[in-house]
């Protein structure tokens, strides 16, 4: 039995299989957008922070 | 009027305080569009009388590789822009479009490849459609690379900014390659919207899906925009108030 048979017991039956997989790879992709936007953020404003710092002294 | 407003929006302080403004803007109409849309193509749209329920995949295929173009046109165009009149907001804004477009590129290959599994029996074949939106993700790639190979930004810019209105050429190739070549891609659904090739019932989710993905650059664009901009004006007085001030 294939996985997609196997999982064919969600909804959509035969293509559960093709329509969550390409679902969660697209909630994948655009969740590592916002988290690597997130991490970019914090990493711009220490930094930043760290440089005024070292200027001020 | 208007051209006193795009000159006040290329300074970098006022491009920041705007984006501030309007992320919100962007960001709840994403949210409000993207449940809606899901919920009216997974739910409530009818399956398709040839392919079953796999065309729903369409909902996110059909965004992603929209904004896969047309990322990549702003991001020519705005680099253009930022080469010609050395705008350094329009740089940055080209600059962080090249991530999001390759991504949503990336989405349309994979969600393409799932789909063509039970529609053509294959993952992958080397058809004129499939192969020119590889080369798109090939582009973006060259373009974030090179844009990080220069230390000077001025010169990256200037660099990749090249390198995406030359690769403007292929654009035209992915919208016309399910004309011009003998493809297994089926034809455009958003061709023509008076006549459309898709019932209603199932055209109106789509359209809600590009509307929300559309919005989803606009925030993810914004949000990357800021940094940039913070990062390029450091040593300007107004960025080290912000960033000592705590005030992100």
């Amino acid at each position: 039995m294939t996985l997609a048979e196997t999982l064919s017991f969600l909804p959509y039956g035969e293509y559960a299989f093709y329509i969550w997989l390409s679902y969660g790879v697209t909630f994948l992709v655009i969740a590592e957008l916002f988290i690597r936007t997130s991490r970019n953020h914090k990493k711009v404003f220490a930094t930043l922070k760290n440089k005024y710092a070292r200027e001020d002294d | 009027m208007m051209w006193k407003w795009i000159q006040r929006l290329a300074s970098p302080k006022v491009f920041y305080e705007t984006s501030n403004k309007l992320i919100p803007w962007f960001l709840w109409p994403f949210i409000g569009l993207v449940l809606l849309g899901l919920y009216w193509g997974l739910v409530v749209a009818p399956a398709d009388y040839q392919q079953g329920e796999s065309f729903r995949i369409m909902y996110i295929h059909v965004p992603s590789a929209w904004l896969s173009m047309l990322v990549y046109l702003i991001m020519a165009i705005v680099g253009g822009i930022g080469l010609i009149w050395q705008i350094k907001v329009a740089q940055v804004v080209a600059k962080v479009s090249a991530p999001i477009g390759a991504s949503f590129t990336l989405i349309a290959l994979a969600t393409g490849a799932i789909w063509g599994k039970p529609m053509w029996g294959t993952w992958w074949v080397w058809d004129a459609r499939l192969t020119s939106e590889l080369i798109l993700l090939f582009l973006y790639l060259a373009y974030i690379s090179l844009n990080n190979a220069f230390d000077n930004p001025k010169t990256a810019a200037k660099a990749s900014s090249i390198l995406a209105i030359v690769g403007l050429v292929n654009l035209p190739i992915i919208h016309y390659s399910v004309k011009w070549w003998n493809t297994l891609h089926q034809g455009a659904i958003l061709e023509d919207i008076s006549n459309p090739s898709v019932h209603p019932d199932m055209l109106w989710p789509l359209l809600v899906m590009v509307i929300a993905f559309q919005f989803l650059y606009g925030v993810l664009m914004l949000l990357n925009a800021k940094d940039e901009v913070l990062v390029r004006e450091q040593n300007s007085r107004w960025v080290r108030d912000l960033v000592t001030g705590e005030q992100a």
